[in-house]
């Protein structure tokens, strides 16, 4: 321990420390040094006295008005830099506060932004989808209410003798509805087609699925025949096949 | 410098009183003074110091504590740092090496030292110059001891000896100035 004690006060560690030139780590250690062995406590506390004499002995008056010139500026300090060190230290941590809140917000906004594109594109969809089923159900109930519409009975040929259908012919609106209610079954690479005359040419309406029990449009026509139902093999072709007729849609 | 009044300025500073600092002021100002016109040779420049550690005091004096260093210690650190750091801006801004000459450290004019201090002062005469710049070279030049051999170009163990003759004949010749300063009857109640 002497050897250790000795070392400390050959070294100029305390001297350094005395002045305040240690770095962080010297400054520990010869704190931890100060407190541990009394010598070395002994010996600051020397070099501290020392230090005051010294510099005593070099004092210089100050010029008059100097005292006046720092305590206005303590006074400034205190006044600004006390209130102001705290607000502003509040104000950066808000302006940084609102600013992670604005980016978060903007992205939120973003992504707001493009999921009501995607919900209004939903709504014009479906409210046109609407519109067209409203303007479907109003002309079948026009169809079906008014006096001039006319049922007629769609049977199937010698092929579907069991196929059975309604069609609803309004001349004066010049409207025409079919509604398929039982059609017989077909070998699975086989399929009901649905055809009508479009000026003047054969027109796919589409597959008749077997319990569709739907009201369909029909293009009206004046002549009387306003299409036929055959079988297709399942592929579809685009035009009818005549000898697969089973069943003409006429009044 | 009383205890008292040191725990008393301690306390002022605590309670962020501004009394704190015109205390200091009167009773350190003038030996900070001479520190920074020690480090800085320029007496604009030293009160220039002596302002900016007088604002770094009242900012720091939260960290001021009184089992590591005594409130003289924790004022002249500031004050000398303060200092150096000055002396570098101002190195660095003209761009010239500003020359620590240790032979002409004791040029301080009297007539600009403490009055009471004058005795001392003259006194300092009495110890040899070899003691004085070795005092110099550590307490305000701040150079460490080894730094101090090799600007001085004298051995190691040289220094500390010097060091430690030097502040025994320092101390000597300042209680025996406190004792020439005070006024007669007092002497001869102390000698009684």
């Amino acid at each position: 321990m002497k050897e250790k004690v000795h070392e400390i006060l050959e070294s100029d560690l305390l001297e350094s420390y005395l002045m305040g030139a240690t770095n962080d780590v010297e400054t520990l250690q010869a704190e931890q040094f100060i407190s541990m062995y009394p010598e070395v406590r002994e010996a600051y506390d020397e070099l501290q006295e020392n230090l005051e004499t010294f510099a005593n002995l070099h004092s210089v008056q100050p010029p008059e008005g100097l005292k006046d010139k720092i305590m206005a500026r303590i006074r400034k300090e205190t006044k600004g830099t006390g209130k102001f060190l705290k607000y502003s230290a509040a104000a950066s941590l808000a302006l940084l506060l609102s600013a992670a809140a604005s980016y978060f917000l903007w992205n939120q906004n973003q992504d707001l932004h493009k999921a009501n594109a995607i919900v209004n594109k939903k709504v014009d969809t479906l409210q046109e989808d609407l519109r067209e089923q409203l303007e479907d159900v109003r002309n079948q109930f026009i169809v079906l209410q008014n006096p001039e519409t006319k049922k007629y009975e769609v049977k199937g040929n010698k092929k579907a003798k069991e196929l059975k259908a309604v069609a609803y012919v309004n001349p004066v609106k010049r409207l025409s509805y079919i509604n398929v209610s039982k059609l017989p079954h077909l070998p699975e690479d086989q399929s009901y087609r649905m055809w009508a005359e479009v000026n003047g040419k054969m027109v796919n309406l589409g597959i008749i699925e077997e319990a569709d029990q739907k009201l369909l449009a029909l293009p009206y026509s004046d002549d009387n025949e306003l299409g036929y139902i055959t079988v297709e093999p399942k592929g579809g072709n685009q035009s009818p096949t005549p000898e697969n007729i089973v069943a003409n849609i006429a009044y | 410098m009383s205890t008292l009044l040191e725990k008393h300025i301690v306390e002022l500073l605590r309670e962020r009183n501004e009394k704190a600092i015109s205390l200091l002021y009167e009773h350190y100002g003038a030996t900070l003074l001479g520190v920074a016109n020690k480090v800085t040779r320029d007496e604009n420049l030293a009160q220039d110091v002596l302002q900016e550690s007088f604002v770094k005091i009242w900012k720091k004096s939260h960290t001021y504590d009184a089992s590591k260093a005594k409130l003289f210690t924790w004022l002249f650190r500031i004050t000398r740092n303060t200092a150096i750091d000055k002396l570098r801006s101002v190195k660095t801004k003209s761009g010239k090496e500003i020359q620590i000459d240790v032979s002409d450290v004791y040029n301080l004019g009297v007539n600009s030292t403490k009055p009471e201090l004058i005795d001392v002062h003259e006194n300092l005469g009495r110890i040899e110059s070899k003691y004085q710049i070795v005092l110099d070279a550590l307490f305000f030049q701040g150079m460490t001891q080894q730094e101090a051999s090799d600007e001085l170009d004298i051995p190691l163990g040289t220094i500390k000896s010097r060091l430690k003759i030097g502040l025994r004949e320092l101390k000597k010749i300042y209680s025996m100035a406190i004792l020439l300063t005070l006024p007669l009857n007092l002497i001869h109640l102390v000698i009684s």
